[in-house]
């Protein structure tokens, strides 16, 4: 899923701060399932701005709702009649979810209250962690399941480096060091061979070689 | 302009080689880098120029290496995959043999957050060992990436890093084969203090027949006090520093701890000289490169060959 | 201090706690006129971090949380929840410069609990002290 965090309450104040009428808008899904933007975080966050403006005398409306996913169509088109009572909507959403509610409605201000971070896995209760760059052609299966490319600070493709120490990384000794645990991994399953040639570079192009991406189905289209 | 590295023809005819570090001044001065030249003249058979070290922006290694070829030495060029990618790298590789670099030496670097420009974003497009493999094909086929011929080919002698000190100990001489394997001919080493470790390391090294596919240089540095000992022991990402050296730099009071250092320097090299498969020494006198002309004489490598 | 203000606190308890039970609550509302709204729970656990502010929101110049005794929560840990919802709802209000005192909670002790009745006077004793609440001001 795609993880995000709360931006700070002074930059929103700051960002919102021209708009009268504000729809505090949720997002139930990612967002929701990393405690960032789901339908309790807007609750409290709208709340909270509602205390701040009238202890600053500001005479501002400001609403909250929470839809399922920010960044599918069909459900941002629940907001039509709603969304048009507001000078702005303050979202919830991720990175996604804020374009996908600006690019539908075109003429509405859409301020985005999150931090999108990336791509990761609820490892335990309040703790996320980054395990997928979206590089287009997957390698797992040569690491055994653990992306050098998004859990080795340096992106290689042939570690470890020569920081790593006690199965940790020298950026940060809170950080398991990747290709150790691709080592370990690989051990545990037998496919240790596996690393024993050359990784060639990788080819980014599936990446970003054409400049954004995009998928097309026609199987899936109306 | 020669074609051929004098480091690796000292290395072919059998020469125990001694290379050193310059690293350039972060500033554009290039009398900084002339005075480092003036002392270790002679003294060492290559230096190597190292690249935005720790991530702290200096003036160019490409530059800094040409500065030092007009001084009449030979430099080692390192170059780091964290900021540029293989459009650049390949580049560079082309300038740096244009302009006379007969050595490069291909690394990861270190991180950008260790350094001054903590919000810089990591290149890392290739890794070390697939930069080495990139060189040897510009060099040898001719080609780059992708099979793109060249007009000419670059002639450098290419290295790479190693380090025996990081875990897991068994994969590390697993990365050197693949480096060996992608086109290393020469290895400098981390610093070693260590050397058992070193020692276990070269005999892994030797089991699987590396020892004869490239030239090992031993890294070492000396120690300036107690305190940097502990530093480096605490704080310096891959290094192992037992501490029965920290207790011998300890033992000694700080006026006389420097020279206690290059004698456990010195010692570190006469042993190395002993272990069948070292080639060479690379000394980082860091920021003290007027240790490396002592550190050589009492080594007895003084004084350095020549080649015709 | 507006001479006329009468402060207000919200009690968010665990109906497990000592003198908290549904003709106390009676009792202590009674007893503290307007000053003490009191909102029981199944379990501090229950809690969400919007009660508090929502309470702070439309009518209380502080909201506090009385639960069980830590370790004898009879849902195993309703109450450390409680205490780090609680701790959520204080950054959030200090973020928009409301005081941090304005929440609290008091775990009750299994050797001398306390009677809900005397910890919502300290509460609306400390709320006093601090003064009105500036959301609800104007």
């Amino acid at each position: 899923m795609i993880t995000a965090e709360q931006k700070p309450i002074k930059e929103i104040r700051e960002t919102i701060a021209p708009y009268r009428k504000i729809l505090v808008l949720g997002c139930g899904s990612c967002v929701a399932e990393c405690a960032a933007g789901g339908e309790k975080e807007t609750a409290m966050l709208a709340s909270a701005l509602r205390m701040a403006a009238r202890m600053n005398k500001e005479d501002v409306l400001i609403e909250d709702k929470t839809i399922d996913r920010q960044c599918v169509r069909d459900f941002i088109v629940q907001l039509e009649g709603v969304i048009e009572a507001y000078d702005a909507v303050l979202s919830l959403g991720c990175g996604a979810g804020v374009q996908a509610v600006a690019e539908i409605f075109s003429d509405t201000t859409i301020i985005p209250a999150l931090n999108t971070e990336f791509l990761g896995q609820t490892k335990d209760q309040g703790l996320w962690t980054e395990n997928c760059v979206g590089c287009g052609d997957c390698m797992l299966y040569y690491f055994g399941g653990v992306c050098p490319l998004a859990r080795c600070s340096k992106q290689l493709m042939n570690g470890p480096c020569g920081g790593s120490r006690e199965g940790r990384c020298e950026v940060d000794p809170e950080i398991p060091c990747a290709w150790q645990l691709i080592i370990d991994r690989l051990g545990r399953i037998g496919g240790l061979e596996r690393l024993g040639k050359v990784y060639p570079a990788k080819d980014w192009s599936k990446k970003q070689g054409r400049g954004p991406r995009k998928i097309v189905r026609e199987d899936q289209q109306r | 302009m020669k074609d051929e590295s004098r480091l690796k023809q000292l290395l072919d005819g059998g020469h125990f080689a001694v290379t050193a570090e310059c690293g350039p001044p972060k500033g554009a001065d290039p009398g900084a880098v002339l005075r480092k030249a003036g002392l270790l003249k002679e003294k060492v058979d290559a230096v190597n120029v190292t690249d935005n070290q720790t991530a702290i922006v200096r003036m160019s290694s490409i530059a800094a290496c040409t500065v030092l070829l007009s001084a009449g030495l030979e430099p080692v060029l390192q170059m780091v995959v964290r900021d540029r990618n293989r459009i650049a790298l390949q580049s560079d590789v082309l300038g740096a043999s244009a302009l006379g670099i007969r050595n490069i030496l291909c690394l990861s670097g270190d991180h950008q957050s260790f350094g001054n420009q903590p919000s810089a974003l990591g290149v890392f497009d290739l890794d070390s060992m697939q930069f080495i493999e990139a060189v040897r094909g510009m060099r040898d086929a001719g080609t780059i990436m992708g099979g793109e011929q060249l007009t000419s080919a670059p002639a450098v002698f290419i290295g790479a890093a190693a380090n025996p000190f990081a875990d897991p100990l068994e994969f590390r001489v697993v990365r050197l084969a693949k480096k060996i394997s992608a086109g290393a001919e020469f290895i400098q080493t981390q610093c070693i203090y260590n050397m058992e470790r070193f020692k276990k390391w070269i005999s892994l090294a030797e089991d699987r027949g590396l020892l004869e596919k490239a030239y090992i240089l031993g890294g070492v540095t000396p120690l300036k006090s107690a305190g940097m000992a502990k530093y480096m022991k605490n704080k310096v990402a891959g290094m192992d520093i037992p501490d029965d050296v920290i207790k011998r730099m300890d033992a000694v009071p700080k006026e006389r701890q420097r020279q206690e250092g290059i004698g456990i320097c010195v010692e570190t090299i006469l042993a190395l000289k002993e272990i069948k498969g070292v080639k060479g020494i690379h000394i980082m006198a860091i920021e003290w490169e007027d240790a490396v002309g002592e550190i050589v004489e009492r080594a007895g490598l003084l004084p350095r060959p020549k080649v015709d | 201090m507006s001479l006329d203000w009468v402060p207000v606190v919200a009690v968010f308890y665990c109906k497990n706690v000592p003198g908290g039970g549904e003709e106390e609550r009676h009792a202590i509302e009674k007893r503290y006129k307007g000053s003490a709204r009191l909102y029981p729970i199944p379990c501090s656990g229950r809690l969400d971090a919007i009660h508090l502010l929502k309470a702070l929101e439309e009518f209380a110049d502080g909201a506090y949380v009385v639960t069980c005794p830590h370790g004898s929560c009879r849902y195993f840990e309703g109450n450390s929840w409680a205490a780090k919802r609680l701790e959520t709802v204080r950054r959030l209000i200090e973020s928009i410069g409301l005081e941090g005192a304005r929440v609290g909670m008091v775990a009750e002790s299994s050797e001398e609990p306390i009677d809900l009745s005397i910890l919502t006077g300290e509460f609306i004793n400390s709320i006093s002290k601090i003064g009105p609440s500036p959301v609800l001001k104007s």
